[in-house]
């Protein structure tokens, strides 16, 4: 009995292992060398977010310039474990790497020392030291996005299309996050002034980019309470938010890529150029044009942010508002603050918001 | 009002995963062997359960589809389980490191799996949520009671509760369950009158590997739209449930209403409005749990009753 148990479990063993093996990516086995690199931050490849946003911009360039890539992804969250990994990368043959996430901004601040020949396009950040004195090398550049102003678009949206309870989930109080809420509140405050309403907004940091049932019981409780429409801000707690949603019948905006196809609650999704940036900066490389030293910041004029709104639920807001919109804001006439403007979303000069901070 | 029926709808979401899967400790336990791989076991659970209703969701959808899933989900863990009952009773290994082992295991595998399984090669598993059920006919008009228990519910609230029924009913009334008793306080008597302990250990431990495995299930689908190889830690805080509620169904219930409720508070406060305007941090009502927990630990440990023989593998040449 013992001997048929042990055997058994061995069979079964060794059975899973050839039926996992057999499925090999296909991609890794041109050459050993890797040319293009990416090192994703915390997430995944497939985060539906930034990670993969980046990747798609890896990807589709390196392949259509027939150029060999590879992702790389951190064992832990830490910057030796993303230094290791560039130091993988560049072993492996790396000419160029990116890195999107604020977290790379002190590790392509030494790695662009360590590999002066190899070129790092950091997305979402400027490379500084531990005490922020920031130091970008030609080999290096750091890629901005106006959040503040997609956030912005995503207000207005909302509250023309007539949203009047609103919420803000953010995942962590960091710079880009920060940016795209601040721009929210604006944006609400904008179109209520110029349609003589009010409304409210309920504005939160979940302290974390992943799901949990706790965000989707926050959430739930919001709609409850009469909030209409949750902006979520970051990765993973659009999970949680989306299931309240549905459960609620309410609606979600989703953030940095289209996130409509994921739940049928997404009226709309306030989308970086992640892919445009990392294809922009790859183009430079290309053509031994590579921006180094520079700090590139990508709004509306560089066609960096966009509101997805093919896929969009509007009725009332149309394209031609939004076009209208978007102009102004490549006009540069709509002033939004920024994280180093204000303290707390609290403090921004709203005059028909009445923000509600939630601990 | 409605806020109150949203947070009991939503204590039920916290409550009945922690009480089945810390039932499921429970049997466990009352056999003599430890089951510390109830997290690894939940995502092992979930994870073919959510699975097969996302490689089903073509075809079927509803209450048919979640029945059959919760039995995928029964049936992978059980198979999850015996792992640890061959290491734990016929290899006679620790049971700790057993456990840990299959907790480390767990979630790799399931990233894995879906990996490989997946065509878009991506770790999360989507889902169709068509299992709630919008309002229970006949009982969702009752008044109050209506509202809170039968409205925007799960089918898995319900047999949550009737695997508590049914569990206390075959711990205490049931010759299987005075003999599963026997074999977690006393091998040895157990098995001097008879009793086949390996035997019994083997089923105690195959019990919590299906309840487990449908705690993790029932666990996912109500709070998420994907699931990412994560229970949220509720494995563990079932064991915690398991030991506050000293090893006996009814209590293990009172703890697991106890401890859901303070997660859904914490969570949903903010929008109560007479806690919201209360000094009261979220931190609180998720600090009260446990400390609640190490309140009970220190008032009952004296008359704390473990089974006596938990943990102990049984060696028949050691009488």
């Amino acid at each position: 009995m013992k001997k048929v148990l042990v055997l058994l479990l061995a069979l079964s063993m060794v059975l899973c292992f050839f039926g996992c093996g057999s499925n090999d990516d296909g991609e890794e086995a041109a050459t050993d060398t890797f040319e293009v690199a990416m090192v994703t931050d915390t997430g995944t490849i497939d985060d539906k977010s930034f990670n993969q946003g980046t990747w798609e911009g890896v990807k589709e360039f390196a392949e259509d310039n027939d150029l060999t890539y590879k992702y790389y992804q951190p064992t832990e969250d830490s910057a030796d474990a993303r230094m290791e990994q560039i130091d993988l990368a560049v072993t492996n043959g790396a000419k160029v790497v990116a890195t999107p996430g604020f977290l790379f901004e002190d590790t392509i601040f030494e790695a662009q020392d360590k590999y002066p020949d190899v070129k790092f396009i950091l997305i979402d950040g400027n490379p500084h030291d531990a005490d922020y004195n920031y130091r970008t090398e030609d080999n290096a550049v750091g890629i901005l996005f106006a959040e503040e102003e997609v956030g912005y678009l995503a207000g207005y949206s909302a509250v023309k299309e007539g949203y009047t309870k609103l919420g803000f989930m953010g995942g962590m109080a960091v710079p880009p996050v920060v940016r795209y809420g601040y721009g929210y509140v604006k944006g609400a405050n904008d179109a209520a002034k110029e349609m003589g309403i009010d409304v409210e907004m309920k504005y939160h940091y979940t302290g974390g980019f992943t799901a949990s049932p706790d965000i989707q019981t926050k959430a739930a409780s919001w709609y409850a309470a009469g909030t209409e429409v949750i902006f979520s801000c970051g990765g993973g707690i659009f999970d949680s938010i989306s299931a309240a949603a549905e459960s609620s019948e309410a609606d979600v905006i989703g953030v940095d890529v289209d996130q409509s196809s994921q739940s049928d609650t997404v009226i709309t999704s306030a989308m970086k150029g992640l892919k445009v940036a990392v294809v922009k900066a790859l183009e430079a490389y290309k053509n031994d044009e590579f921006p180094g030293g520079e700090a590139w910041v990508l709004g509306a004029k560089e066609d960096g942010i966009a509101l997805a709104m093919e896929t969009s639920q509007f009725e009332v807001f149309t394209q031609e508002d939004y076009d209208a919109l978007y102009e102004e804001l490549i006009s540069g006439d709509i002033k939004i603050p920024v994280d180093t403007d204000v303290e707390s979303a609290k403090d921004i000069d709203v005059t028909n918001v009445t923000v509600e901070i939630v601990e | 009002m409605s806020i109150f029926y949203l947070i009991v709808q939503q204590t039920m979401f916290f409550t009945i995963p922690l009480l089945v899967v810390a039932l499921g400790g429970m049997f466990t336990e009352r056999g003599g062997v430890t089951n510390i791989a109830l997290d690894g076991t939940m995502i092992i659970g979930a994870f073919a359960g959510i699975l097969f209703i996302n490689q089903t969701q073509d075809t079927m959808s509803g209450t048919t589809q979640l029945l059959l899933a919760m039995l995928v989900a029964v049936g992978i863990g059980i198979i999850f389980s015996l792992f640890l009952a061959f290491s734990a009773i016929n290899m006679k290994a620790d049971q700790i490191i057993g456990g840990t082992a299959l907790n480390l295991f767990a979630p790799a595998f399931a990233i894995f799996a879906a990996r490989t399984i997946q065509t878009n090669g991506v770790q999360q598993i989507q889902f169709n949520n068509t299992f709630r059920i919008s309002k229970v006919p006949v009982l969702g008009d009752i008044p109050f009671i209506g509202d809170m228990f039968f409205k925007s519910c799960y089918i898995t609230t319900y047999i949550g509760i009737l695997i508590l029924l049914v569990a206390t009913f075959v711990l205490y009334k049931t010759k299987f369950g005075l003999r599963l008793r026997s074999c977690g306080e006393h091998p040895q008597a157990a098995d001097s009158v008879g009793i086949n302990v390996y035997r019994m250990r083997y089923s105690g431990v195959m019990i919590s590997g299906a309840l487990g495995g449908l705690g993790g299930l029932i666990f996912v689908i109500p709070t998420s739209t994907s699931f990412n190889a994560d229970v949220a830690g509720y494995g563990f805080l079932a064991l915690a449930v398991m030991i506050c509620g000293q090893w006996k169904p009814m209590r293990i219930f009172i703890v697991s209403i106890f401890f859901g409720s303070m997660k859904a508070l914490a969570a949903s406060y903010s929008a109560v409005p007479f806690l919201a305007n209360a000094p009261i941090t979220s931190d609180f009502y998720k600090m009260v749990p446990f400390i609640a927990t190490l309140i009970v630990m220190a008032f009952t440990s004296k008359n704390s009753r473990a089974p006596k023989a938990v943990a102990q593998p049984y060696d028949k040449g050691s009488r």
